[in-house]
């Protein structure tokens, strides 16, 4: 009794702090929007601009984000099977190296694509079109897919497929077995990616390419119709919502089988015949998405000696320490956040936590930082708003939700009679949670904390807006820094984001790797 | 295991929390590059002690961020001092009614035309727009010398301005449209339409596409032109319509906040940014053009007394820049 109480206070205490911290500001600035005296156009002048121009501009945005979603989820089921699936050579190599896109910001990989195509080409036509953004995206995204599938395929309980096998062969097994025990994996990648495509609007302003959220950042930018670009981004919430709402309804008629328990089997011989075309795909993929801008970011780093990196170097030192030290306390929020939402979302069935996760993270991250600020900055939250406070509600806003996403479909894949038996036995909630859902789930809170980790160390939009004046961000630094320096220091500061990053995520796996050895 | 994790919670949740600390501060936003501004804030520190905290904008929000920051704290102003790259977002706040009225005494001897008239924004080194050409594709005799030549079928295709939305660009071509008056501005922006200018993302991707030969010429800030010198690239620049209607010149302009958190300090930083020294510096670090009459620049630099500037009222350009955004809006989506 005292358990279940205890847990419902949990519970309580996380739902009721992201409603009061991180909802409620947006409920609040969207009402302050929507009432006429609130800007100089009303609300209906407002309404009236909504027309079938807006929609139609959503559908087309919509269609390019499918677009990204689908090509990074297959690209993902591809690159994760072989990474996660086979023995292929260089597998510790590619499964850190393939994640690199995602250090850098959509913004500067666009540069350096836009830079590599003009050397090559002599133009740039073919990416200043919709199929450039589609190019450039699915080149960022597809590593959130590797890793969202990877993992899954690292849970998959190899008896499942032996059993197949003694039926049929390999690929059907795939087919049959593998792809659909990955399910609830395939259709995260999708949404998530979806959701961060039609959200991003650096790459698709800097090839001119007109999107929903070019509109929203133009309204919001150039006019400065904070109500207008709300109003837009509430469309862009629902269609979110609607996208995870289809998810939950296909997902809940979908039949899961329970996988995991012992003799595990992580990969296996039936693709080593093709080893050499494993490899190959993995280096072309690598090749595109990774060594191509990175060779343009280094040339033009290096052009003219080392005296640019060095003085970057200078720059940014500074903030290397606020930036990881925020990265992981935001990182860790999102996973106490992420993992008490799926785990009531899969085990008490109550999804209402991770439906707010969603409708902040499908809120862009602009007006989610006007939000914060119109709540936040009066003077008895002047602790909140003039500290690092701001920024973690940021992060926490902005990324839990990929956590709550992770973390939920780890723990679709733990039979539930595991926590029967143990109830049985009289082993409390805390003790079962600790034992025997952790160490399951763990390889997918590992992943949830990295990504976010990345996520937050790279996030620009929200914390531009509310960090606190004389302060020191790593991805804010660079960006401001960009405007007029030159384009070798511009390049030196991504070439050193890009290696914090790489240094904290191998020093994270390292760490990872050595937790079992601790746990025993 | 549990113990150690939960004490580098706690341990970096307060080192990352702790609040900062507000004695004698100045809060500056700025949307000057922070290359260039953030070496003149660091020295006014450290002449008088005050700590400045500084908010930069960046391109990637086209210089807006800090703007609409402002307006969102509106009714509770954290910052002091905004100091703008040019005059139109400084006129847009006065319209909203964020910034207050400070006569610097420092800004005595510049010019009535760079100051507002009732002092709620003050101008000091200024900017031109000027054409910026790659020298490999266009000689001397083949630069165009006025925006109306940009019409000619030579250089179809080949020239370049930035997001007419956003930055000096939109404030370049109000002021266009207010010197040449609505239908004329109409004509010739329809005529650059019809002649395939190319749309950069921003004044720097002008200049970056110039440098590359993308395009052979581009409208850009002189700002721009003097870091592709820096950089060797071999690029040439001119004033348009010296013989016509002259080159818009746009100032740094300063505005104290109203009911900002520390408003001595702010009219400190402000007389300090409206200084000659100021002037100086930023002539010699990004070839701005002091207001001041007297203050020393590098040679290289053109006086602004040797440029027929356009004669546009900033206030009334402001305006008609609001009246444009949506003929603007089009204009870039045809």
């Amino acid at each position: 009794m005292i358990i279940r109480s205890i847990e419902r206070l949990w519970y309580s205490l996380v739902f009721g702090s992201f409603f009061l911290f991180i909802v409620l500001p947006i409920f609040y600035t969207v009402g302050d929007a929507l009432l006429p005296k609130a800007s100089n156009s009303s609300l209906v002048e407002n309404l009236l601009l909504i027309n079938n121009d807006s929609f139609s501009l959503l559908a087309k945005s919509s269609a390019i984000a499918f677009s990204i979603a689908f090509l990074s989820t297959i690209l993902g089921v591809i690159f994760g099977f072989i990474l996660f699936k086979t023995n292929v050579a260089f597998q510790g190599f590619f499964k850190i190296a393939l994640l690199i896109p995602l250090f850098i910001s959509p913004y500067i990989l666009a540069v350096a694509w836009n830079d590599f195509f003009y050397l090559c080409f002599g133009n740039i036509n073919l990416l200043a079109s919709y199929l450039g953004v589609i190019l450039i995206l699915t080149f960022i995204y597809t590593p959130l897919s590797i890793v969202i599938i990877g993992s899954a395929f690292l849970n998959i309980n190899a008896q499942l497929e032996e059993a197949g096998e003694m039926m049929t062969d390999y690929l059907h097994v795939i087919f049959k077995i593998t792809l659909p025990l990955i399910k609830p994996a395939l259709l995260t990648s999708f949404v998530l990616v979806f959701i961060f495509s039609i959200s991003e609007f650096s790459v698709p302003i800097f090839f001119g390419v007109k999107v929903f959220t070019t509109e929203i950042f133009t309204q919001f930018s150039a006019f400065y119709n904070h109500s207008l670009a709300i109003l837009q981004s509430t469309l862009l919430i629902l269609l979110c919502l609607l996208l995870l709402f289809s998810e939950k309804a296909y997902l809940a008629e979908a039949p899961f089988l329970s996988v995991q328990g012992g003799g595990i089997r992580t990969e296996n011989n039936h693709f080593n015949h093709w080893r050499g075309l494993n490899v190959s795909l993995l280096f072309i993929w690598f090749l595109l998405s990774v060594l191509l801008p990175l060779v343009v970011l280094f040339i033009q780093s290096f052009d003219d000696g080392t005296a640019k990196f060095i003085q970057a170097f200078a720059l940014l030192k500074p903030t290397f320490i606020n930036s990881i030290g925020l990265a992981f306390a935001g990182a860790m929020i999102c996973i106490v956040i992420g993992f008490t939402a799926a785990y009531v979302a899969e085990v008490k069935k109550t999804k209402s936590l991770i439906w707010l996760l969603l409708f902040v993270f499908a809120t862009p991250s602009t007006i989610f930082g006007i939000c914060l600020i119109k709540f936040y900055n009066r003077p008895l939250l002047d602790a909140i708003y003039s500290s690092y406070a701001i920024i973690l509600l940021g992060y926490s806003g902005k990324f839990s939700f990929i956590a709550a996403k992770l973390i939920e479909n780890a723990i679709k894949q733990i039979p539930k009679s595991f926590d029967e038996v143990a109830q049985i036995q009289g082993i409390v909630l805390f003790r079962r949670i600790w034992m025997i859902l952790l160490p399951l789930i763990m390889p997918s809170i590992f992943a949830a904390f990295i990504i976010n980790c990345i996520f937050c160390i790279g996030e620009l939009g929200t914390t531009i807006m509310v960090y606190p004046p004389g302060t020191e961000i790593l991805p804010i630094k660079v960006f401001t820094l960009m405007a007029n320096a030159p384009q070798a220091l511009i390049s030196s500061m991504t070439l050193i984001v890009f290696s914090i990053t790489l240094l904290l995520i191998t020093a994270l796996y390292l760490f990872f790797k050595a937790l079992p050895k601790c746990q025993s | 295991m549990k113990k150690i994790f939960l004490k580098i919670a706690i341990l970096i949740t307060l080192i990352t929390t702790g609040c900062t600390e507000n004695t004698d501060t100045v809060v500056v936003y700025t949307t000057v590059d922070q290359i260039f501004s953030e070496p003149i804030l660091n020295d006014f520190e450290s002449h008088t002690g005050i700590k400045i905290k500084a908010i930069y904008d960046t391109e990637e929000t086209k210089s807006t961020g800090v703007l609409n920051r402002l307006i969102a704290e509106k009714d509770n102003p954290q910052c002091d001092v905004f100091w703008s790259g040019d005059p139109v977002r400084i006129i847009v706040l006065k319209n909203k009614g964020i910034t207050s009225p400070y006569q610097s005494p420092m800004a005595n001897d510049i010019n009535g035309f760079f100051k507002d008239p009732d002092h709620h924004w003050t101008g000091f080194s200024a900017r031109a727009r000027v054409l910026i050409y790659n020298k490999n594709l266009l000689t001397k005799e083949e630069v165009p010398h006025s925006i109306f030549d940009l019409t000619k079928e030579q250089y179809r295709g080949k020239f370049a301005i930035a997001n007419p939305l956003f930055g000096t660009t939109t404030f370049h071509i109000a002021a266009l449209f207010t010197s040449l008056g609505d239908e004329r501005a109409k004509q010739l922006f329809a005529d650059l339409k019809n002649n395939e200018v190319v749309i950069a993302s921003s004044n720097g991707d002008v200049k970056k596409q110039v440098i590359l030969g993308k395009v052979a010429c581009g409208l850009t800030d002189t700002d721009d032109v003097y870091e592709a010198i820096k950089e060797q690239a071999n690029i040439g620049f001119v004033f348009l319509d010296q013989q016509g209607i002259g080159s818009l010149i746009m100032p740094n302009t300063v505005s104290l906040i109203k009911k900002s958190p520390h408003t001595e300090n702010g009219k400190k930083l402000m007389d300090y940014l409206l200084s000659k020294e100021t002037e100086a510096k930023l002539a010699k670090s990004c070839a701005q053009m002091p207001l001041h009459k007297g203050v020393k620049i590098p040679g290289d630099i053109t006086s602004l007394d040797n440029i027929i500037p356009m004669n546009i009222d900033y206030d009334k350009t402001a305006q008609k820049l609001e009246n444009i955004q949506n003929y603007l809006k089009k204009w870039l989506e045809q």
